[in-house]
C-alpha cells in the first residue's frame, strides 16, 4: 500500500490499526488462492463458479475495510472491473457458441461434447463445464466488487460533502 | 371495519392451516422410496398369469396393452432386479437418439400382494445413475448445474450481470473521484 499518501493526505481515511492492515494484507492472497481452488474444484468436490466468485469478491471487500476505499480503489481500476463482468458472460455464451461452430452446426448450443478438444466425448463435457465455471466466477467476482465499491464510494462522497 | 378485521383473521387462520397441511404432506427428507426420489405409481394390474411371463423375461401382452392405452411409451425389454421387482426398458424415439443413445430404464413393476403395481421412474434416478458416466464429473450438483441445466445457469449469470449493470448505472460517480482532496 501507498503509505506516503496516507500520512499526508487528509481525505485518505484508514482504519488506522496496524494489526488489521497487516493481517488483511497477508490474508488476501490466500483468500484469492482459495477462491481459485473453489472455482477449479467445482467438478470434483463442493464448489463452483458462484461460490468461488463470491469468495474472490470478498477478498476485495476485506481490502476496502482495512485500507479504506480511496487506497484500495486504486488497486482495482473500475474500467477493468466493468470490462470483466461482461467478459464472464461472454466466456459462458462463447463456449456455447463454440460448440455450434466446432461441429459445423450439428450440435446444440452448450453441448460441450462437440468442442474441438483432443479428448473423448465425456471428458470434453467435463472440460466445457470447467470453462463455463470460470466465466461464471469472473462475472460474480466483478459484480460483487462493483456493487461494494460503488456503495463505498457513495458513502465516501456523502461524508466528503458534509 | 369490524367485519374486515374478522374476515382478515379468518383468512390468516385458514392460510396457516393450509401451510400446516402442506408441510405435513411433504415426503420425508431423504426417503429413497418417495415419489420424487424413486418412482410414481401409475396403475395396478392383477398378477395372475403375468408372473410367469415376467420371470421368463417376456413383456406380457395385456400389460403392454394397458400401458399403450394410457398413451405411455411402450417398453421393449424386461430385466429382473430382485424377487418380485422388474425394470422395463424402452428405446428412445429416433429424433432423441442423439441425446439418449441407449435403452432407458423407464418402468418399475413391483409385486404387491396379488397385484402388480406399475411405477414410472423419476428423473432423479437417471440423473444419479448415469450422470457420472455421461459427463466424467463426480459431483452431481455440478453436472446438473453446468451441463444438464446449462441454459438455466446462463440465465442466472445474466441475472447477476444485470444486477451489476443496474448498480453501475444508478450509483457510479460521473468522473469525480474524491481523491485529490
Amino acid at each position: 500500500m501507498n503509505t506516503e499518501k496516507s500520512e499526508t493526505g487528509e481525505g485518505k481515511k484508514r482504519s488506522g490499526d496496524v494489526i488489521v492492515e497487516t493481517v488483511s494484507r497477508v490474508m488476501v492472497p490466500f483468500i484469492q488462492l482459495f477462491a481459485l481452488y473453489v472455482i477449479m474444484h467445482g467438478s470434483s468436490g463442493p464448489g463452483g463458479g458462484f461460490q468461488g466468485g463470491v469468495i474472490f469478491g470478498a477478498s476485495f471487500v476485506l481490502l476496502v475495510i482495512a485500507f479504506g476505499i480511496v487506497n484500495a480503489g486504486d488497486r482495482f481500476p473500475e474500467a477493468v472491473n466493468t470490462a470483466l463482468f461482461s467478459t464472464g458472460v461472454y466466456i459462458y455464451a462463447g463456449v456455447g457458441l463454440l460448440c455450434i461452430i466446432c461441429s459445423f452446426g450439428a450440435a446444440q448450443y452448450l453441448n460441450y461434447g462437440f468442442l474441438s478438444l483432443p479428448v473423448h466425448f465425456e471428458e470434453r463435457r467435463a472440460l466445457g463445464m470447467d470453462f463455463i465455471e470460470i466465466g461464471v466466477g469472473i462475472t460474480v467476482m466483478a459484480v460483487i466488487a462493483e456493487i461494494f465499491f460503488n456503495l463505498a464510494w457513495k458513502k465516501e462522497e456523502d461524508e466528503g460533502e458534509e | 371495519m369490524k367485519l374486515i378485521s374478522i374476515s382478515a383473521l379468518l383468512f390468516v387462520i385458514v392460510l396457516g392451516a393450509l401451510f400446516i397441511y402442506v408441510a405435513e404432506d411433504i415426503p420425508d427428507f431423504g426417503d429413497p422410496y418417495s415419489a420424487p426420489n424413486c418412482c410414481i405409481k401409475l396403475f395396478d394390474v392383477d398378477a395372475a398369469g403375468l408372473m410367469d411371463d415376467l420371470n421368463q423375461g417376456v413383456i406380457p401382452e395385456s400389460l403392454a396393452d394397458k400401458i399403450e392405452k394410457r398413451g405411455l411409451p411402450l417398453p421393449i425389454r424386461v430385466e429382473s432386479i430382485e424377487e418380485g421387482k422388474w425394470d422395463f426398458f424402452l428405446v428412445p424415439e429416433e429424433k432423441q437418439q442423439a441425446f439418449y443413445p441407449k435403452e432407458q430404464k423407464y418402468y418399475l413393476i413391483k409385486k404387491e400382494g396379488d397385484k402388480l403395481g406399475v411405477y414410472r421412474y423419476s428423473l432423479v434416478v437417471r440423473w444419479i445413475e448415469e450422470g457420472e458416466e455421461e459427463t466424467e464429473v463426480i459431483n452431481m450438483v455440478t453436472y446438473g448445474l453446468a451441463d444438464y441445466r446449462g441454459y438455466d445457469t446462463l440465465g442466472e449469470t445474466s441475472v447477476i450481470f444485470t444486477a451489476g449493470v443496474s448498480v453501475l448505472l444508478l450509483l457510479r460517480r460521473r468522473g469525480k473521484r474524491p481523491e485529490a482532496k
